[in-house]
């Protein structure tokens, strides 16, 4: 089953980033491109998730069921997942490699 | 018949929440962007952010409203009111605030639409894409 959902997304090491809560948004000071974002739900809880290690995002998606509620029906949680992915990785604070089954 | 009295029945929901622990809600689906603006060490502040996000108008809990002259919703159709449906990008909405026009906008129109975007608070969609656009270069 090779595709695009099976690629692996790794998140920088936990000292990478600094993470500041201001309330409804956090404060992210990501150490390796000097630049700050302030993020909202769901992009913290998707860092801690990933930060248990790489992996593909329907992994990732059971991560955050089991620690959340999720909100979003069976058919919307992945797409939504990979976009939020896609953003982080646009911003640096996500990459993302061939999928390789381990 | 005492004994036909029935406990006063928890929704499934109830009976559920009580077997496991209360967890947080998360919503992965955002409506608006999550990522509220990016501040970058030393150079101009056009994150790449401001560029590409969107600001429905109105947001879509509002759809099919009209905009009036003042930026408040009105019903489709108000005299005196443009239509909503639009969707402009942050860039775009920038260059409005410094005094141009939207898109496809005349003059009254296009302020129309940047008062309603200056209304805009946190939770609204196109919110978060309107906090980038205010930060000082």
């Amino acid at each position: 089953m090779a595709g695009a959902s099976d690629a692996i997304f790794r998140a920088d090491p936990p000292d990478a980033l600094v993470r500041v809560s201001l309330g409804a948004i956090d404060a992210l000071y990501h150490r390796p491109s000097g630049a700050t974002h302030l993020v909202a739900a769901p992009v913290p809880q998707i860092l801690e998730a990933l930060a248990e290690g790489p992996t593909d995002a329907a992994s990732l998606g059971r991560r955050l069921a089991a620690r959340f509620e999720l909100a979003d029906g069976e058919a919307d949680l992945l797409p939504a997942l990979a976009a939020r992915l896609a953003e982080l990785e646009a911003l640096g604070l996500v990459r993302r490699e061939p999928g390789v089954a381990r | 018949m005492s004994d036909a009295v029935p406990e006063r029945q928890a929704p499934d929901g109830c009976a559920a929440a009580q077997g496991a622990s209360r967890r947080e809600l998360l919503k992965l689906g955002a409506a608006a962007g999550t990522v509220v603006l990016t501040v970058r060490p030393g150079i101009a502040q056009a994150a790449t952010s401001v560029l590409n996000c969107q600001i429905p108008v109105p947001d879509p809990g509002r759809a099919g409203s009209a905009i009036a002259p003042d930026g408040t919703t009105a019903p489709a159709g108000t005299q005196g009111t443009f239509p909503g449906g639009r969707v402009f990008t942050g860039e775009q909405v920038r260059q409005g605030l410094r005094g141009g026009n939207l898109p496809g906008t005349g003059y009254e129109e296009s302020q129309a639409y940047l008062n309603y975007v200056r209304r805009l608070h946190y939770g609204r969609s196109g919110f978060t894409c309107y906090a980038s656009l205010m930060v000082p270069r």
